[in-house]
């Protein structure tokens, strides 16, 4: 029972959207696959909000068991309730409820939330600057020649880097676009996407036909 | 530029130079700011699910005639399962209504959208009537593509015939590894840009209005 | 010199970044063929058509992508085009759609509803891309803030992708694969890709396969559809700072290299 069912729902819902690729949307397997399509987008809504509350049951228990740094939890909760609370309170009420632009809501995000997420992912271009210089070693002939194409795109990808190579005789950018960037580069990575869509095809029938269980955890 | 612009722009300009702190050392400062972030974010989440999805997806529907739908509400309530250890299993019937429906789409779309279009630009003529250029491009293409697939194919150990192959492929994915890099740098010294476009133009812009 | 503090590799950073800001320096930005291409598809779009502009990132990488969507934006509407904006992007997307739009309007004219409308986010993005291809209505039936798309003008002569002419999609992640093998694979719907620097070398793939009918590659793409578009802009300016901390990079990794050698040299004259 408690792994049959989910076995045959996956089936049933897998097959269902399989099968209805052959069939126009007007049949009836399309429009239950249609359907299933709706369904899940508002499960999958579902899943997101799992996580937030997975992250306010980890920092409330932290905060209740007094343990290190808890009075940061308390900034986290206070964030989290500070943001959500006012957006689930319709905007009829008060222009500051809702998601729209004047909200508390969209005033977080644009003034605070999304300027802190560029800010951390910009602290980036310090550590890839700091592990070139640390890491970054012509150690073997492999590393040598990725250590070389590395630099070659780094120059071209820049107008000042691009008029430096065009100092050199041959046209070095066209070059690099057509050799490096569309011939070999592109060469592998569509090795690698045949390579990863096949594994997941395989995995996507895996877990129709209820061989592929590990998604379900234990117990 | 009137006070509650200028307010906003500092607000913005004090929680980056706040993160940027924990590059000369993890700070109070950072860590105040990192929490309010972590916080901010998954309250956007509740927000957007709030009124995207459980209203827009499946309140307003079903409060106009569209009963059914309580179906996938029920589904999605389902999950909560999972924090209560002797009930976690019932959560298993949404997962695998989420995981089938993504792999019944995947199934098809991985191999109509991705490997036959993919294989089918692969299949060239060797030799090119455009040039002697384009039939070395070709010749490439078709050794990269073929050596790369070699060399991440673990069944047969590497030697021979095969091993040779897959050395040629290494060297070609080194060659796509290296232009990797070389983007993986533009694209994070680009974010650091952006930052500093913000604390350069519209952050020190904002003193001559303040002093 | 491998012991030096990490700090002062981060202050040349810093100070490379902001010294063109300061004392700017103007090369020639090129034009690479990817980006032409991209730029001559939407150029041959017919006036008034309908397109999807999809707002696939997150806030992290909005100086890479901002631009993109904006200079896109100013495309679409220079030729008259009805703007059709989504995410699949639960963290901002639907939040930058509405402030990129916001931030145009004026200049053209445009009406909400009319000339543009902002559809937002929905769940599970496999779902949306192939439930759109039966109805958009179906996965939508609501704009971002709520209006029924049925009462919604520019919507009355959009059911599913058949009635859209061009999608033009800017990610910061994979969603670009599922925009191809569901939507351009299944739907035939022409397809443009702007994305980040990080994931540009992937897509060069989908290019040659003509499955993308151009591909803007990071800020200096941005930079040079902003330079196509007539609409020189943040990433045409961020150009310089750029090109200065690569060359500081370069020079990190032959000094860092340098010293790699020395090292290893010394090292073998000590054994013997």
């Amino acid at each position: 029972m408690r792994t049959q069912v989910p076995v045959v729902v996956a089936f049933l819902t897998g097959f269902a959207l399989l099968v209805s690729f052959f069939f126009n949307e007007n049949t009836w397997i399309g429009q239950i696959s249609s359907e299933i399509k709706i369904w899940v987008t508002i499960v999958g809504g579902f899943t997101l909000l799992l996580g937030v509350v997975s992250i306010t049951r980890v920092n409330w228990a932290a905060v209740k068991g007094r343990k290190e740094g808890w009075g940061y939890k308390v900034v986290t909760l206070i964030s989290i309730f500070a943001m959500a609370i006012p957006a689930v309170f319709p905007s009829t009420w008060s222009p500051l409820f809702g998601r729209a632009e004047g909200s508390i809501y969209d005033w977080l995000f644009v003034y605070l939330d999304s300027p802190m997420m560029a800010t951390m992912f910009a602290t980036l271009a310090f550590y890839i600057a700091s592990a070139a210089y640390r890491a970054f070693r012509a150690r073997t002939p492999e590393s040598t020649i990725l250590l070389l194409t590395a630099t070659a795109v780094m120059l071209w990808r820049v107008p000042m880097g691009e008029a430096f190579l065009n100092l050199f005789p041959g046209n070095i950018p066209e070059f690099l676009n057509t050799y490096i960037m569309n011939g070999a580069n592109m060469a592998v990575q569509r090795g690698i996407i045949i390579g990863a869509a096949l594994g997941a095809a395989s995995m996507s029938l895996r877990i129709i036909l209820g061989i592929e269980r590990t998604y379900m955890g234990k117990g | 530029m009137n006070f509650i612009e200028i307010f906003e722009i500092w607000v913005i300009a004090f929680s980056t130079l706040a993160l940027f702190s924990f590059l000369y050392k993890d700070n109070p400062i950072y860590k105040l700011a990192e929490h309010i972030f972590a916080g901010l974010s998954a309250g956007y989440y509740v927000g957007l699910i709030w009124d995207t999805v459980i209203l827009q997806q499946l309140w307003n529907p079903m409060l106009d005639g569209r009963w059914w739908l309580i179906f996938p509400g029920i589904l999605g309530i389902l999950m909560f399962a999972r924090f209560f250890p002797k009930f976690s299993w019932v959560s298993r019937t949404s997962l695998a209504f989420v995981m089938a429906t993504t792999a019944g789409i995947f199934l098809i779309s991985q191999l109509h959208g991705l490997v036959l279009p993919q294989l089918k630009a692969t299949m060239l003529p060797l030799v090119s009537d455009a040039g002697i250029a384009a039939t070395f491009s070709s010749i490439i293409v078709i050794i990269g593509v073929i050596s790369t697939l070699i060399y991440f194919y673990f069944s047969k150990e590497h030697v021979g015939a095969l091993g040779v192959t897959a050395k040629v492929g290494i060297w070609f994915i080194m060659i796509s590894f290296g232009a990797h890099f070389g983007y993986t740098v533009m694209g994070r010294v680009s974010l650091l840009i952006g930052r500093v476009q913000f604390l350069y133009e519209d952050w020190i812009g904002s003193f001559s209005q303040i002093f | 010199m491998e012991t030096m503090d990490r700090r002062w590799i981060y202050l040349m950073v810093a100070i490379a970044v902001f010294i063109p800001f300061v004392f700017p320096a103007n090369f020639p930005i090129s034009i690479t063929p990817e980006t032409q291409k991209l730029y001559d598809a939407v150029e041959a779009l017919p006036d008034s058509c309908t397109v999807m502009l999809v707002f696939d990132y997150y806030p992290s990488t909005i100086a890479e992508c901002e631009p993109m969507t904006t200079a896109a934006l100013h495309h679409f509407w220079r030729k008259n085009c009805k703007v059709i904006t989504l995410s699949n992007i639960p963290l901002g997307g639907p939040s930058m759609a509405e402030t990129v739009t916001r931030s145009i309007p004026p200049q053209y004219n445009k009406q909400y509803g009319i000339d543009f409308v902002n559809l937002g986010y929905k769940a599970n993005y496999v779902a949306v891309l192939s439930g759109m291809g039966n109805s958009i209505e179906s996965i939508f039936p609501t704009d971002n803030s709520g209006t029924p798309l049925s009462e919604l003008p520019l919507m009355d002569s959009v059911y599913n992708y058949d009635d859209v002419a061009f999608i033009f999609e800017v990610a910061d992640n994979a969603t670009a694969d599922y925009w191809v093998s569901i939507v351009n694979a299944q739907y035939g719907t022409p397809m443009g890709c702007g994305t980040t620097a990080v994931s540009a070398p992937k897509y060069y793939a989908f290019v040659d396969a003509g499955q993308f009918v151009g591909l803007l590659g990071g800020m200096k793409g941005a930079a040079e559809y902003e330079m196509l578009v007539g609409e020189k802009d943040k990433a045409v300016s961020g150009m310089s700072a750029q090109s200065l901390v690569h060359l500081l990079i370069i020079g990190l990794v032959l000094v860092g290299n340098i010293g790699f050698f020395l090292g290893r040299r010394e090292e073998r004259e000590a054994k013997i």
